[in-house]
């Protein structure tokens, strides 16, 4: 059942990639942009596991850092919240065009 | 598996794990006890001091750590070597420095005092990890660990709305470019079949196994990808935005913290994934790294001369000195580092472009924390950071006066301070490899550079302050201050000790050339 | 090739072919008797009161940080379990002191989000 040839999942994890980089480099709001780097994260998981089944079954290495990136994933999110959260408590907004009181 | 001597060389990252998670703790548990940040601030110093020993008790160490048990020979995920030990050091340091300058500023400004001792003990120890990984997964999570701490700590003071803004504008561009690493990173594991870095290098050294394949064209990318996040630690031009804003919007010492300890870990990964896993790709990266640091120097200096905040105006100017550190990574000889002498015309001084970046590290360490040690204590007692802040400084505290002017001879590079010594080091390697062009840049630069320096020496020097009460500084600030002092002086007048232990630190353990 | 990827093909056709073809049918036979009742979004259930973009507590976040915890820990916990599942002598308890350090790490983190209250629902 090898059928599906490595290529097809390079470009649907390439794909996947550039619509998280559009996502998070067009998106207004704090929490949409991190919504667009997750999408790339998981284009990367894509990568690994597609590398890890055709290039190397038999060593666990590309499962392996896959797992660490999904873990990586979720500290992110969490700390990328909180303190969107801690904006929102003093500037009443998580709108990025919002937060600008530092320029140049 | 990990065996006895692994835990003995991991010695200094389980100190700072072990005591990070401590002070955690105990903060917790002593919470109602007035005296407690006093003595949590000793207990985290003592931790850090306790690990700087075991770190330098290694010199000379030259071991690979926890190898797979399948495979007892193949090298494992870490390695102690004089590369991995002078980082180790010089995070420990900045931190130690870090920390005497920010007992008092701590305690006036926050309320959570036992997370931010816990919290800088926790990036030294991303630090550490990033000067020693060789091993892709470990690359990434000790790369993203110093990013996580380095977010928190810059939005430490929770109320305020440029800490605030600063660590979401930090956030966001961080999270995007560690994306683009990892992706990068991916691509390399792809290609090369491996992710331990020296796995890498043996597969690209072998031409018949890979060389022609169509997956070949992904290592130019993978090269980029990986820039992007290495780049973005050290705030190189493309990836620098967020580091004004981080810079001006955190708390002093986290700023003083971020222009030093961070860049120089970010440097210890760039040289070690580069010259490590890919050796067969000096050409490119090597080029790469020539346009980048161009422009890093050239907008870094350009634009701070227009700053009035003396925090933001530092933040450009530590960009600009990033670029002038690159100068010698794109001189960067991978033959040195693999500890085979340079072959041809080697008479006389032969200066390599990794020598060089760590002597300027090494001086810029205690030029750059010693000029934040002044902003610290100007934002402390006087509570400003902008330019008229500094007016008649002279007046009120003539020491720190003269001391921060010593910095900013430091940092332009003029004589008998650390910074000639560095600089020296980086153009001198640019030239020996021809690199005529990018040591002209720098130097044009450096010559930008005095301009905007001497707009706050001016401020310092002549102008007529505002509120001539003298500023005296706290104890543990005045400490730090002779520290960085004197040892950018020390670098200056003697170099010879300092150079020998640069030379001795850039051999990395097991870097393959094909001759 | 293109016949292994045939059957990609004639799924999507009736993918697409089949909510159509519910929705027509349904047209065709039902009888039509519109009334206001019947005419509202939620024939049977409540009606929806006030906007639906609410703000949610933010203590939901802060328990959905604690979830994180639990949920990479099993995400580790389950590959250290099966790589380890026959414990040879020769690595001796090696991997338990391993996983140990690993789950005396989040405990340490659970501990602190417990100090400080975060398990209290205010």
């Amino acid at each position: 059942m090898n059928s599906v040839p490595l290529n097809a999942y390079l470009v649907v994890a390439a794909a996947l990639f550039c619509f998280g980089l559009y996502g998070s480099l067009t998106r207004r709001n704090a929490v949409g942009i991190l919504m667009g780097v997750e999408l790339m994260l998981n284009a990367v998981n894509i990568n690994l596991v597609a590398f890890w089944r055709y290039l190397t079954p038999e060593h666990l290495g590309g499962q392996v850092f896959a797992v660490f990136i999904i873990a990586l994933a979720a500290a992110e999110a969490a700390i990328g919240l909180a303190l969107f959260i801690a904006i929102y408590r003093t500037r009443d907004t998580v709108n990025v065009e919002d937060i600008n009181l530092m320029k140049w | 598996m990990v065996s006895g001597l692994d835990f003995q060389l991991f010695l200094p990252e389980t100190i700072l794990l072990v005591g990070g998670i401590a002070v955690l703790i105990a903060d917790l548990f002593l919470r109602e006890r007035a005296d407690r940040e006093t003595n949590l601030a000793w207990v985290s110093l003592a931790i850090l001091v306790a690990a700087l020993v075991a770190s330098a008790a290694q010199y000379g160490v030259s071991e690979s750590l926890f190898r797979s048990s399948a495979d007892p020979v193949a090298p494992g995920a870490f390695v102690v070597d004089g590369f991995t030990t002078f980082f180790r050091i010089i995070a420990i340091l900045t931190t130690i420095i870090v920390f005497l300058a920010s007992v008092e500023y701590v305690r006036g400004r926050t309320a959570f005092r036992g997370e931010f001792f816990a919290l800088m003990i926790f990036s030294t120890l991303a630090m550490t990890l990033m000067a020693g990984s060789t091993d892709l997964v470990m690359v990434i999570i000790s790369l993203e660990f110093l990013s996580i701490t380095s977010y928190i700590l810059t939005g430490y003071l929770r109320g305020n709305v440029k800490s605030n803004e600063g660590a979401v504008k930090y956030f966001l561009y961080g999270s995007i470019t560690t994306a683009i690493t990892f992706y990068g990173a991916s691509l390399l594991f792809g290609v090369a079949g491996s992710t331990n870095l020296y796995d890498i290098a043996a597969r690209f050294a072998d031409p018949t196994a890979i060389i022609g394949t169509p997956l070949m064209s992904l290592v130019l990318p993978a090269i980029i990808f990986l820039l992007a996040g290495f780049g973005f630690k050290i705030a190189l031009v493309p990836f620098h935005q967020w580091s004004p804003d981080a810079y001006e919007g955190a708390p002093t010492p986290v700023t003083a913290f971020l222009s030093v300890g961070p860049k120089a870990a970010g440097f210890a990964m760039l040289l070690r994934v580069f010259a490590v896993a890919l050796p067969e790709f000096t050409h490119e990266w090597a080029a790469l790294m020539i346009g980048v640091a161009m422009v890093t120097m050239t907008l870094g200096n350009i634009v701070a001369l227009s700053q009035t905040n003396v925090k933001r105006l530092l933040a450009y100017s530590s960009i600009a000195q990033a670029g002038y550190m690159l100068i010698g990574v794109a001189g960067v000889s991978v033959a040195n580092i693999a500890g085979i002498a340079p072959g041809e015309g080697g008479a006389g001084l032969a200066i390599d472009g990794t020598a060089g970046v760590l002597l300027y590290i090494l001086a810029y360490l205690f030029t750059n924390l010693g000029l934040f040690i002044g902003v610290i204590a100007v934002d402390y007692l006087a509570g400003s950071d902008t330019l008229p802040g500094y007016a008649g400084l002279l007046r009120r505290a003539p020491f720190l006066t003269v001391a921060m002017t010593i910095f900013f001879l430091s940092l332009v590079g003029i004589p008998p301070t650390a910074g000639f010594i560095g600089k020296f080091w980086v153009f001198g390697a640019a030239i020996q490899n021809q690199l005529f062009a990018l040591a002209a840049v720098g130097a044009i630069n450096g010559v930008i550079s005095v301009v905007y320096y001497f707009r706050i020496l001016k401020q310092m020097w002549y102008e007529a302050p505002a509120d001539p009460t003298p500023l005296r500084l706290p104890g543990t600030m005045n400490a730090a201050l002779w520290i960085c002092l004197s040892l950018t002086l020390l670098i200056g007048l003697f170099p010879a000790p300092f150079i020998e232990f640069a030379n001795q630190s850039i051999h990395m353990l097991g870097v393959f050339v094909r001759s | 090739m293109l016949a292994e990827w045939s059957f990609v093909g004639v799924f999507l056709v009736i993918a697409l072919a089949f909510p159509p073809l519910g929705l027509v049918t349904a047209w065709l036979l039902r009888p039509k008797r519109p009334g206001p009742i019947k005419k509202s979004t939620y024939e049977c259930g409540l009606e929806t009161v006030g906007d639906t973009w609410v703000q949610f507590k933010v203590q939901y976040y802060i328990y959905a940080l604690i979830f994180v915890i639990f949920d990479i820990e099993i995400a580790f916990l389950l590959p250290w379990a099966v790589a380890h599942m026959g414990l040879s002598a020769a690595q001796g308890i090696l991997p338990l002191i391993e996983v140990v350090i690993f789950v005396g790490i989040l405990v340490a983190g659970l501990m602190y989000a417990w100090r400080k209250g975060a398990l209290e629902w205010i």
